[in-house]
């Protein structure tokens, strides 16, 4: 692609969806273009028509006025359009250099010739200030240099439109920034850079133009300097909405969860949480922020017990519980939300009754059978109590939406009730609706006096529902403040490692040095 | 020499070339399923497929009486029946234990059919031209690796040359680097332009086409005939092999050389007389193979990411 | 924009379209076969005749399917077990050899003069079941361990522990239980341990009572008792059964003993009922053939029973169809493999929905039809 891109009247359904309709999107030689939506609407849809991964039920895609055929991603290759996914498509146990020639057909014919591929990839890495060893292990790579992998990867086959989907999930802010460097080179160089997002502070920061989409249509294109983030705001969700919960001021009760000196290791042998300690009282939502990847599973999953615990304890109202079952967990007082609802927190295949006990499988029993009229009883309830909208307890769990499933989950989980509550990332994915359904149950759980530890790497989540909010960066928590009067600017230094003025900066040096070789 | 000396460097020369006799076979069925499963294809149907390859070579040497047709013809059937179990496997994405099961299922009762159509039900079995050992001159002569390294048929030397041909392109070709891309993260082989139901496909037809050249070995180059109970597991100690060998055509074939040895052993022991139950024996390589791949030796073997998950791209 | 095949995101899971696509799946086996039969230079319709009658069609071949149809139904329940647990066991061939091997030994242990000696079979039977099962339950559940807690490949292990299996029943029948004689095969087992005959003039016996028996007891686990629900989502998803605090491992590791011992029942009844003595050979494939009849039954155990029926008549009409039409009994393997392979295959078409609405109004072109114009 030398210069424009033009995208028209793309329609694309999916059955049951129409996930675009009649989509029109131009992008010109060295811009860099936003692409803002919520979850749904269409903007993943419209990245992988793009890319060749789609195909479309109707319309056109030009290249400087000619029409082009995307059949697959070989073809977006050979155009110039390359793709860097949310879910990185790299090959864990080949090496950087193996990742970046997969695929690729040049030089020695069938031969592979890895020596001149690392050659140029040195080159180009220089070229971008993209510092990669390219005989590293792409598996082995932090989150931050994997992702500059993937960026290379497009260079190396001299991608002239570079499309990157929410590429910023994953990143601390310094990296972030680094990132961004990086692309406003890119747009120097005359490639354009289409960034797929729901971050309206990054759009403002770096984008030329935004294209907002909505339930698979194009709202409106803007240019950044005439639009401001309310505007963008309006046009992405349909309505002015001012996500607010109403949290009632509640003093906390006593200590029901607390967490000692907890270190824990990934399935890699990788201390994830290196000795950390928190307390979450009675009526209390403690927050949890961080960039994900800083160790904030593996604490939900070693609270539970799900998860090998090296060494730190777990207690429960007072109750040493770190090396009991998951199972005792459950019974002595611990419900658990985890991030994953689909793979996790509930069995998709089965239907919504038989996922509305799960985890209680033994308590609803009559002798040795199991108690199933009851069972049936209570996710009728359920169902009517959360509102999950649902064609029956007899439908598979995994038909339900998002939103329904994750309150299904949720709904379970306070049920049964616990004293303390672990919720891992409760709005991930979901729509404003859900997400303040979810919001509400989790107040009202706290107003109930159950003990809430919430992980979440929305700032916006946390401010509006904790009490406190902890930052978790490289397994310890940098830092507690209390969500009345924390600002955003102190928890997100933390959230890169950098201690907030005032706090106990140990150990600063040392990290400062790790992340100088990192990023 | 003594007597006993004499015995013992006998016993050792027939155990290592039997060894390197009996290797063969599976160790080619393996390299071929070494393919399938960098793919991300776990194919059992190399059982059934063996069968079906001893079965065609046998048939062919016998109507024709020609050694080489023999096993070329074993090597097409074996291609053109894992072309179904391609479909099966990456087209219809059944799940690859099933298909590959129900398939040897399948190629027994064809093989079995066929086999009786071809030569009735005659309780005599007919035997056919055979590989003879080579007789390499000089090498052939030395004391103990004369026999065991330059005594055996053509067919071993070509297998042995193929695990170094396969080890390459696994290795060092765009090819074997798409396919192996495939079997890892199918997803990121498909985002960087690589067809990957073409790599399974390749794969499955690659084992296919090693598992009837194996099917071939052993009718001509071990056995000479035909009978519905040849394979008795082969295609699945292969399986083993892959495993024991990481995924890697030279380890496989070390892998083969030892189960090689646990096999003839037997036959060995038995030769010279020995109290040891014969059924302990043969049963010896199952428990070696089994025991190789429970993960109580040398940890657990890792093995591609995405072995029998199949790729859905819509 | 209708089209008469519209994708689904998910397979249609109605009875109606499972039964339609099993029974079309048979059908079209059916008739493959038939053309094989033509091969033979039979007519496939005398053919199906023979492979039909024999089976269903006469008091004594009724006997003889409801002979095979016991140890298959029981295989097939124990796969049931074993695969909807997510343990890929492929191992019922060495179950059942297993199982029947400890029976026999149990048996002969009964004769007059040995080391029981005479019980009564009211005593006997349950001993038989309990030795029976626990062996085979043993076999299995140490692939089930080396499976939880040691990580291996449950699938490759369990058909490779066939092989040792046999050996060691070909090891038992050829030395330790060896009777005197030409042949390596144990005594005749004594007539008071066998399986009563139920069908006055057929070799049915009581076997087919313990596969029903079976079959009941193993819906209740699956479908009424706690159990089985853990069972069950531990099959769908480890990960999901490891949050709701069940002990994957420990699950697992049952699922394969009662797996196993169903299987090793399998070999019970086949011994007691039929063959009276052991020796080589007894499991001739049968441990495949369960797995392939749970795999037609859909891994539902109300289906194995007719299932199983239809498989052992089917192996009962083949003997009789070489007998007769000399065609080998072995087509069977082929119409009963083929039909397992294209009810895969045809599972595919679940994903479809069909339009009718295309019929009534002549079919407009497609949106990419009309886009590559």
């Amino acid at each position: 692609m030398k210069h424009t891109l033009e995208m028209r009247n793309i329609v694309k359904r999916f059955p049951g969806v129409l996930a675009n309709n009649n989509v029109n999107l131009t992008i010109q030689a060295g811009e860099i273009h936003a692409l803002l939506g919520e979850n749904g609407a269409g903007k993943s849809t419209l990245m992988q028509i793009l890319y060749g991964f789609h195909s479309m039920d109707s319309g056109e895609i030009l290249i400087d006025g000619e029409t082009v055929r995307l059949g697959s991603p070989k073809d977006a290759i050979a155009l110039g359009i390359g793709m860097v996914h949310q879910e990185f498509m790299l090959v864990r146990r080949f090496s950087v250099v193996e990742n970046t020639v997969l695929g690729l057909r040049e030089g020695n014919g069938p031969l592979l010739d890895l020596r001149r591929a690392s050659e140029k990839l040195k080159d180009l890495s220089n070229r971008h200030g993209l510092a990669l060893d390219p005989a590293a292990e792409v598996g082995l790579l932090p989150i931050g240099v994997q992702q500059r992998v993937e960026i290379l990867k497009l260079l190396y086959r001299d991608a002239r439109l570079l499309i990157l989907d929410e590429p910023t999930a994953v990143l601390t802010p310094r990296e972030k920034d680094q990132l961004f460097g990086v692309l406003r080179k890119l747009r120097e160089d005359g490639r354009s850079v289409v960034l797929v997002t729901h971050k309206l502070a990054e759009i403002m920061e770096i984008a030329d133009r935004v294209t907002v989409m909505r339930d698979g249509q194009v709202v409106a294109t803007r240019e950044i300097g005439s639009t401001n983030g309310q505007e963008l705001t309006r046009l992405m969700v349909g309505r002015e909405v001012n996500l607010r919960a109403d949290k009632s001021a509640q003093k906390p009760g006593a200590a029901i969860l607390q967490v000692e000196e907890l270190r824990v290791r990934d399935e890699t042998g990788h201390e994830k949480v290196r000795g950390l300690n928190l307390e979450v009282h009675a009526g209390e939502i403690l927050g949890i922020a961080g960039v994900d990847g800083n160790g904030q599973s593996e604490l939900a999953e070693a609270v539970m017990h799900l998860r090998e615990i090296k060494s730190g304890r777990v207690i429960l109202k007072g109750a040493d519980v770190t090396r009991l079952s998951v199972a005792l967990h459950r019974t002595l007082g611990i419900s658990y939300v985890p991030a994953d609802r689909r793979h996790v927190g509930s069995v998709t295949e089965m239907s919504v009754a038989d996922n509305a006990i799960l985890g209680l499988q033994r308590k609803y029993r009559r002798g040795i059978f199991r108690g199933i009229r009851e069972a049936r009883e209570s996710a009728r309830g359920l169902v009517a109590r959360f509102g999950i909208r649902t064609g029956g307890i007899d439908f598979a769990a995994g038909k339900l939406s998002g939103g329904n499933l994750q309150k299904l989950i949720l709904g379970r989980e306070i049920m049964r009730g616990s004293a303390a509550l672990v919720v891992e990332h409760p709005t991930r994915g979901l729509d404003v609706g859900a997400v303040e359904a979810v919001w509400g149950e989790l107040l009202r759980a706290r107003q109930e006096g159950k003990a809430i530890l919430l992980i979440s790497a929305e700032l916006e989540e946390l401010l509006n529902l904790a009490d406190r909010i902890a930052v978790m960066f490289e397994g310890r928590i940098m830092g507690v403040v209390d969500a009345a009067g924390a600002s955003v600017e102190e928890i997100g230094l933390m959230m890169a490692g950098i201690t907030a003025p005032g706090a106990a900066a140990a150990g600063l040096g040392n990290k400062e040095a790790h992340r100088g070789e990192t990023l | 020499m003594n007597g006993p000396q004499f015995a013992m460097t006998a016993f050792v020369v027939t155990w290592l070339t039997a060894s390197l006799r009996l290797a063969g076979p599976v160790l080619l069925a393996a390299l071929g399923e070494t393919f399938a499963e960098q793919s991300g294809v776990l194919n059992i149907g190399i059982e059934g497929t063996i069968l079906l390859g001893a079965l065609t070579s046998f048939l062919v040497s016998f109507y024709t009486g020609m050694i080489w047709p023999s096993l070329l013809a074993a090597l097409l059937v074996g291609i053109a029946a894992n072309m179904i179990l391609a479909w099966m496997y990456v087209t219809v994405r059944a799940s690859q234990v099933v298909a590959g099961l129900v398939f040897n299922v399948l190629a027994l009762g064809v093989a079995s059919a066929v086999y009786r159509k071809a030569l009735g039900n005659s309780a005599v079995p007919e035997s056919i031209a055979m590989f003879q050992p080579l007789h390499i001159p000089f090498l052939g002569n030395l004391p103990v690796i004369g026999p065991v390294l330059f005594g055996q048929t053509i067919l071993f030397y070509l297998t042995i040359a193929l695990a170094f041909v396969a080890h390459f392109v696994l290795f060092r070709t765009n090819f074997g680097l798409a396919l192996r891309a495939s079997g890892e993260n199918p997803a990121a082989a498909d985002s960087a332009g690589i067809s990957v139901y073409r790599m399974r496909y390749a794969g499955t037809l690659i084992s296919g086409a090693a598992a009837g050249m194996a099917g071939g070995y052993l009718v001509l180059a071990q056995v000479g005939l035909f009978r519905e109970s040849i394979v008795s597991g082969q295609g699945f100690i292969a399986l083993g092999i892959v495993i024991f060998g990481r995924w890697n055509p030279l380890k496989a074939t070390v892998a083969a050389m030892v189960f090689g040895a646990c096999d003839a052993l037997q036959l060995s022991l038995q030769i010279f007389g020995t109290h040891v139950p014969p059924q302990l024996l043969l049963a010896l390589p199952y428990i070696v193979t089994i025991l190789a791949i429970s993960g109580l030796f040398g940890g657990k073997a890792v093995q591609p990411a995405a072995l029998m998950a199949p790729y859905i791209k819509d | 924009m209708a089209k008469l095949f519209e994708r689904r995101l998910t397979p249609s899971d109605s009875p109606i379209a499972i039964f339609a696509t099993t029974a079309a799946a048979f059908l079209t086996a059916m008739l493959v076969t038939a053309f094989l039969f033509l091969s033979y230079g039979a007519s496939p319709f005398q053919a199906y005749f023979a492979l039909f009658h024999e089976p269903f069609g006469t008091l004594r071949g009724f006997g003889y399917s409801l002979v095979r149809t016991s140890p298959l139904a029981l295989i097939a329940l124990g796969t049931i077990v074993s695969w909807r647990s997510g343990f890929s066991y492929l191992g019922f061939e060495g179950c059942f050899v297993i199982g029947a091997s400890a029976t026999a030994w149990l048996a002969l242990l009964t004769a007059p003069g040995a080391r029981i000696g005479p019980i009564p079979f009211f005593l006997f039977l349950p001993l038989a079941i309990f030795v029976g099962f626990v062996a085979a339950g043993l076999w299995a559940g140490l692939v089930g361990f080396v499976r939880a807690r040691l990580g291996g490949n449950e699938v490759l292990i369990s058909l490779m522990s066939n092989y040792v299996a046999i050996f060691i029943l070909q090891y038992l029948v050829s030395g330790p239980m060896r009777a005197p004689g030409s042949l390596p095969e144990t005594r005749i087992l004594p007539r008071a341990t066998w399986l009563p005959f139920i069908l006055p003039g057929t070799r049915a016996h009581a076997g087919i009572l313990i596969a029903i028996a079976a079959a009941a007891l193993v819906w209740m686990l699956l479908e009424k008792m706690p159990l089985g629900y853990e069972l069950i989502v531990t099959g769908f998803n480890a990960a999901a059964a490891r949050y709701a605090g069940i002990d994957v491992g420990r699950r697992i590791m049952l699922a394969a003993f009662f797996a196993g011992g169903l299987g090793g029942l399998a070999g019970m009844v086949e011994e007691l009922g039929s063959q009276h003595r052991l020796m080589d050979g007894i499991n001739g494939g049968v441990g495949f053939v369960g797995i392939v009849v749970a795999l037609l039954a859909r891994l539902n155990p109300v289906a194995v029973i007719p299932t199983a029926l239809l498989y052992g008549g089917m192996s009962v009409g083949a003997d009789a169809m070489q007998r007769r039409a000399s065609i080998p009994s072995s087509i069977t393997f082929i119409l009963q493999s083929l039909a397992v392979l294209l009810v895969l295959a045809f599972d595919a078409l679940r994903y479809y929905k069909i339009n009718f609405s295309v019929f009534s109004r002549g079919a407009p072109p497609t949106a990419t039809e009309e886009a590559s114009k």
